[in-house]
């Protein structure tokens, strides 16, 4: 029982968490390399790692997805797409895709000299599912070591999310406390005044049925 | 789009149905106390539905317009960074 406590509490907080992680934006220092745009297919379940940016799209079994094709300042590369998010999850409220096609193509620069951007972006990118992060606004900065700035959206959001749980746990405790405690006890209570009863009941049996014995 | 508002419409519009409702049965109870506590120069209902009028007309029954105000500014101001900054 208390193993499949621990599971529940664990795969929770991992749900919770990762659906945080791939939610909230992220920095990155990055070179635009190339931008381009493929036909993707939609079909599967990793639909929902792709965006819904109008109604329309949401019968489509596929369309064609804008993407930007950066490489890190460690050298290594990494591919954003460039969707718009509308007016669904998550609610980065993105309109502009075209706009920001057009800044990641007005900042295309080469290995020899190489102009570094701020990308920031949600997501994760996966190549066994082909799930790729999704870029919100891009920001030329001064050089590969330049400051990300203070992630002051997700010092916001994690710190009121965290009220809020704290809060729901301060009153279940309360209500465990004041409304189930007392009620288990009272269970128990009557369970052991009846199986004394019975026990001395039974003792009065075993004597009569003793007297017969003689 | 219009399906999303549609549906957070309805949502704020019955976070803003309890919380007034709420806030004024609450408005009522603090009356009552006062009541009961106060010289009783009244009788209790008119001195009740005298606070009750006071409070229709106050600033604490606009600020839960706030349910509708709060997300759309919210909203207004992630498009506004997202799209525009």
């Amino acid at each position: 029982m208390r193993y499949i406590g621990w599971t529940l509490l664990i795969t929770f907080w991992v749900a919770v968490g990762g659906l945080l992680h791939y939610t909230l934006p992220q920095r990155d220092i990055v070179r635009i390399v190339n931008t381009y745009e493929e036909r993707q297919e939609l079909g599967d379940w990793t639909r929902v790692f792709w965006s819904r940016p109008d109604t329309q799209s949401d019968t489509l079994i596929n369309r064609d997805v804008q993407f930007i094709q950066t490489v890190r300042a460690n050298g290594r590369p990494m591919v954003y797409r460039n969707e718009d998010t509308g007016w669904s999850w998550p609610p980065y409220f993105k309109f502009d895709t075209s706009n920001l096609y057009t800044e990641a193509a007005d900042q295309v620069s080469t290995k020899v000299n190489p102009e570094w951007v701020l990308i920031t972006h949600y997501g994760w990118r996966n190549e066994f599912l082909t799930v790729f992060p999704n870029a919100i606004s891009i920001r030329p900065v001064d050089g590969p070591d330049a400051s990300k700035g203070l992630p002051w959206v997700n010092i916001l959001i994690l710190t009121l999310l965290a009220a809020v749980f704290y809060g729901i746990w301060v009153r279940w405790r309360r209500f465990r406390r004041r409304r189930i405690d007392p009620t288990l006890e009272e269970w128990q209570d009557s369970f052991e005044a009846t199986s004394d009863a019975i026990a001395q009941k039974r003792g009065r049996f075993r004597r009569w049925i003793d007297s017969w014995r003689g | 789009m219009f399906r999303v508002f549609f549906i957070v419409f309805i949502a704020l519009s019955i976070v803003y149905i309890s919380l007034s409702l709420y806030s004024r049965s609450r408005a009522r109870a603090r009356l009552e106390e006062e009541w009961g506590e106060g010289p009783r120069d009244l009788p209790r209902e008119a001195y009740v539905n005298a606070g009750l009028k006071a409070y229709d007309g106050s600033l604490r029954r606009k600020l839960i317009l706030g349910v509708y105000v709060v997300p759309m500014a919210l909203v207004g101001l992630i498009i506004y960074l997202t799209n525009f900054a």
